[in-house]
């Protein structure tokens, strides 16, 4: 604790130096606390013991406005699972090109999703956290620059992004830890608004590079058995990689209806397609926000790699080959029921409740999650 | 049921009547017009410039202010909370701030009469001579 608020303090006392800066400090933080409902279910980081500390998380921004259009922004944030190790989130520096247009560079979240920006900010949404089957691609950060553009066509509030930079460091992909670069990111996001209605368009590319020490030793086995053309279908080197996302919501009279769909691609690797959509409705009666949700992540393994495996290959490399492809296959779907409160003008109380059908493992999982969002 | 009904009836009458008009108000110098929808964009950050072109300041009134929650939902058309989920989206993003609140009608009247980029709102009874009324809701 001592050294987070150190650090909090370095970096107020970095940004407050010049005595003209203009610095506003934010905050917000998840309370929560989760259980699944079956014994040696597992689900999100969650078990079947009562959990405090696995979604929990305390968040401090400190935005500098240095004046002639300049401003810095850092946010630190320590999350419960990394035993509230704060770590920069996020920390950029903006320049205000015109009244319309912004340029951030420095460590920016990826804007894959609808809800990327802030899904660590529980407060901003309804639900106790954003929907998995979309929400996993585990590139939450890149370093880079982005351009922002606003502008009003006719009735509708029109905000572009335009993206470029590069992510390196672990990360996890359909459960597989792996090493990670990703060089070359290009992408664009739209968003189309007006009072009560949203739609917004992502898409972004990429160069990817990923290791992981089983996959690599299957590809060096594969190369020195003469299977060059399969380990090259395996391996993750440098594969033009694509992410696409649409996402729609709808708030009038009350009712507030969300859904959002992906697909993201890695060519000419193990990876499988990845496939993602959720739908959400829920209605405000007053401070109580009751909603409903379905959810499905649907990767079909890239079974072709195992048929270019020649006639009378060791059945162990076969196998090996086999596993390694089909653990990208992923069929699950959920349902989710919950209840946002605003009780307070800060803080918001949540309850959720999710029923995970896994049908290629079997392991179904039943999720309690209760917890409070605040900003401040 | 009737006599229910009737009881709910009275009840929102009063409440009715003990909403206070509010009034939209800008410095005397400041010549443009302001509709409820650019009042509304601008107070949700969408915009920050009046129809001519020029620097608009808007000011809120704090929390808890009469003023503040009557503007909120007739004008912004959106609940305490629900404002606060919207800032916390652009703000924890660097996409924005909101707009700077001030104590009461007597604050958000002297920095309008002191700022021509100024635009603020209060309770009609407060309003004067040092600031020009462009809306009432």
């Amino acid at each position: 604790m001592i050294k987070k608020s150190l650090l909090a303090l370095t970096l107020a006392g970095l940004f407050t130096a010049p005595v003209y800066a203009d610095v506003t400090i934010n905050g917000f933080a998840s309370i929560k606390a989760g259980m699944t409902l079956g014994s040696d279910e597992q689900l999100y980081g969650y078990s079947d013991e009562l959990d405090f500390k696995n979604e929990s998380l305390f968040a401090v921004q400190v935005m500098s406005d240095l004046g002639e259009k300049l401003s810095v922004t850092a946010q630190l944030m320590g999350r419960g699972r990394e035993d509230f190790d704060a770590e920069f989130e996020w920390a950029f520096v903006s320049y205000q090109l015109t009244d319309d247009m912004q340029i951030n560079a420095g460590r920016l979240r990826t804007p894959f999703y609808r809800y990327s920006d802030f899904k660590d900010v529980g407060y901003a949404y309804d639900w106790a956290r954003v929907p998995e089957a979309v929400y996993n691609l585990d590139f939450d950060n890149i370093e880079g620059v982005s351009l922002y553009r606003t502008a009003t066509l006719g009735d509708f509030d029109s905000t572009l992004q335009l993206i470029a930079g590069a992510f390196d460091g672990d990360a996890v992909v359909t459960g597989l830890t792996v090493q990670a670069k990703i060089d070359s990111i290009l992408g664009a996001t739209w968003e189309l608004s007006r009072d009560w209605f949203s739609v917004r368009l992502a898409y972004l590319a990429g160069k990817t590079t990923l290791s992981n020490p089983d996959v690599d030793g299957l590809t060096a086995i594969l190369n020195a058995s003469g299977l060059a053309g399969v380990a090259s279908a395996i391996d993750v080197d440098e594969e033009s990689s694509s992410f696409m996302g649409v996402a729609f919501t709808v708030d009038k009279n009350d009712w507030v209806a969300v859904a959002e769909v992906t697909r993201t691609e890695v060519d000419d690797s193990l990876i499988a397609k990845q496939n993602g959509y959720y739908i959400s409705l829920g209605h405000r009666f007053g401070s109580m926000t009751p909603y409903i949700s379905y959810e499905k992540r649907d990767n079909d393994a890239k079974r072709d790699i195992i048929a270019m495996l020649p006639q009378g290959v060791p059945a162990a490399l076969a196998q090996g080959v086999t596993e390694a492809v089909e653990r990208f296959e992923v069929k699950r779907d959920a349902w989710n029921l919950g209840l946002r409160y605003d009780f307070h003008p800060s803080a918001a109380f949540k309850a959720q409740f999710t029923r995970l059908n896994n049908d290629i493992t079997n392991d179904d999982a039943s999720l309690l999650t209760v917890g409070v969002d605040l900003v401040f | 049921m009737q006599i229910i009904k009737i009881v709910l009836l009275a009840a929102m009458c009063c409440v009715g009547a003990a909403q206070a008009e509010i009034a939209v108000v800008v410095n005397p110098a400041n010549n443009n017009a302001v509709t409820a929808d650019e009042l509304s964009r601008l107070f949700l950050g969408r915009t920050s410039n009046f129809a001519d072109g020029s620097k608009a300041t808007p000011l809120n009134l704090a929390e808890g202010q009469a003023a503040r929650d009557e503007f909120d939902s007739k004008v912004l058309n959106r609940s305490a909370a629900q404002l606060k989920a919207y800032w916390s989206k652009l703000v924890f993003t660097g996409k924005g701030t909101p707009p700077k609140e001030l104590a009461d009608d007597a604050a958000v009247k002297a920095a309008v009469a002191a700022d021509s980029t100024a635009i603020g709102y209060i309770s009609s009874g407060n309003v004067d001579d040092s600031v020009k009324v462009v809306a009432t809701f």
